[in-house]
């Protein structure tokens, strides 16, 4: 029986609401910004596969929605992540002052078997907005937390532009290797959801 | 006759009721709805469902809406009655009546929310807190709750259906904030949720009167807010998908286990 072998690195974004979450995901798996998103609801998720030293993974990407009363569907959605992503709009502070809430929310409901040592990642979206020029967390405040965290590491981006997301996601890919257990997942082949008792042979007939 | 009729419709620009952005056309899908002659609920059809005190034959107006929609020339007016705002049974002169009680009623709970936060119906609204959740000058627990949640809809009202051109005045978007500032007032058990923006926005395209938009609305929301209640430490649509489960366990136990041991399914047992 033909089957496939792959190994799924599961990733989680968080953050407040309009940092710029799905489009950051969108720019990293489709190579594309669009302005249109609307509001996630509930979580979203897409794959993209990734080839690390001759082997192929697939990065399972979660995307969550940002308003706070969603969180009580963390457990769910955190569950057997590999890599967690905390990102934050540069031009909003409420938005970087969260991180630490969201970080410890996070520890809290995917309860990882070493949480000092759980991979996250952090980042700084929005860079390009006015030209910097309505900025309000600096570059070193960021990193001063980070560094605080146990060497969170730090990117920069701006989903809009494309601007460090494909840097930030191999290093998130990378360190969700890292983590990861590297957990193989067997797909099997479909099953048969119809009345049929008739076993179809596999392969093609015609 | 009818050949004339259709080719009348069929010449008329539906798009032009609710006009896309030039610069978003390639991102929206096409409209495939077309108003055909003799099945798609008319004005002139509407108009002659109603008896001459104003009781509807929603029966007749419901079998044509499903094999031809409706034109949108009427559907703020048709939707007031699916949505079960006005009861068909009633005459033109209750429906006007409960029109104006609605509308004063309206009035008042904004003026409510106006006497705390200003910018209510001021055609402008917010993206950013007013509030944080440790705030000491408001003792109200109500009021700091309502207050903490009208950024969200903000930041939400600015992503909703931004490729219509309607979208593009600011006056729009605070009519679709204010109608969803106000409802999570009035109804502070369930308060705003992501979502509530999506469900809202044809409301406000569809009416005019930002009253009426609003009844809509809260009509819809009657039977749909259990979806959106998340105090119990579970959100609404994990029930349903529990029923789901229970539902496929039923009628196909073979899928269901096979859902269950990829743990794909909702635990069925809340136990």
């Amino acid at each position: 029986m033909p089957s496939r072998r792959r190994t799924l690195l599961k990733v989680i974004i968080l953050g407040d609401s309009g940092v710029g979450k799905t489009s950051l995901m969108n720019q990293y798996v489709n190579k594309k910004f669009s302005n249109q998103y609307k509001a996630t609801i509930g979580a979203d998720f897409l794959t993209k596969e990734v080839q690390f030293e001759d082997r192929l993974f697939t990065l399972q990407i979660w995307d969550t929605a940002g308003q706070e009363r969603f969180q009580s569907l963390g457990v769910a959605f955190y569950r057997g992540a590999d890599c967690c992503v905390l990102v934050y709009d540069v031009n909003s502070m409420k938005s970087f002052d969260n991180l630490n809430n969201w970080r410890e929310e996070f520890l809290i409901q995917a309860s990882p078997s070493d949480p000092d040592n759980f991979p996250f990642v952090v980042l700084g979206n929005k860079i390009d907005v006015d030209g910097g020029n309505s900025r309000v967390v600096s570059e070193k405040k960021a990193r001063a937390w980070c560094a605080s965290k146990g060497n969170i590491p730090y990117f920069e981006t701006s989903a809009k532009e494309g601007i460090n997301v494909e840097e930030a996601f191999q290093c998130i890919a990378k360190n969700a290797l890292k983590s990861g257990e590297e957990e193989e997942i067997y797909l099997p082949d479909t099953i048969d959801v119809g009345n049929s008792s008739q076993p179809r042979s596999s392969g093609c007939e015609c | 006759m009818s050949g004339i009729l259709f080719h009348k419709y069929g010449g008329e620009d539906l798009d032009s009721y609710y006009p896309i952005r030039p610069e978003c056309q390639a991102d929206v899908p096409k409209v495939r709805f077309k108003a055909r002659a003799g099945k798609t609920l008319s004005a002139r059809r509407w108009h002659a469902a109603f008896s001459e005190d104003g009781h509807l034959d929603i029966a007749k107006v419901l079998r044509r809406i499903q094999r031809g929609g409706i034109h949108p020339s009427i559907k703020g007016l048709v939707w007031e009655f699916l949505l079960g705002c006005y009861d068909p049974n009633s005459t033109f002169e209750e429906r006007n009546q409960i029109r104006q009680q609605r509308r004063q009623q309206y009035a008042a709970w904004k003026t409510e929310c106006q006497n705390i936060v200003p910018i209510i119906g001021s055609g402008k609204f917010i993206t950013a807190a007013i509030v944080t959740d440790d705030d000491g000058t408001i003792s109200d627990k109500k009021v700091l709750q309502w207050m903490l949640g009208l950024h969200q809809i903000g930041l939400d009202v600015v992503r909703t259906d931004r490729s219509l051109v309607f979208y593009e005045s600011e006056t729009n978007q605070a009519k679709l904030w204010d109608v969803l500032a106000i409802y999570s007032w009035v109804d502070n058990d369930i308060g705003y949720v992501q979502g509530m923006n999506d469900i809202c926005s044809p409301m406000i395209v569809l009416l005019e009167n930002e009253a009426d938009a609003f009844w809509c609305f809260e009509h819809t929301m009657r039977r749909l807010r259990e979806n959106f209640r998340t105090n119990t430490g579970m959100i609404g649509v994990q029930s349903q998908l529990s029923t789901l489960s229970q539902i496929i366990r039923t009628i196909d136990p073979k899928l269901h286990q096979h859902l269950a041991t990829k743990k794909m399914i909702a635990k069925i047992r809340r136990d």
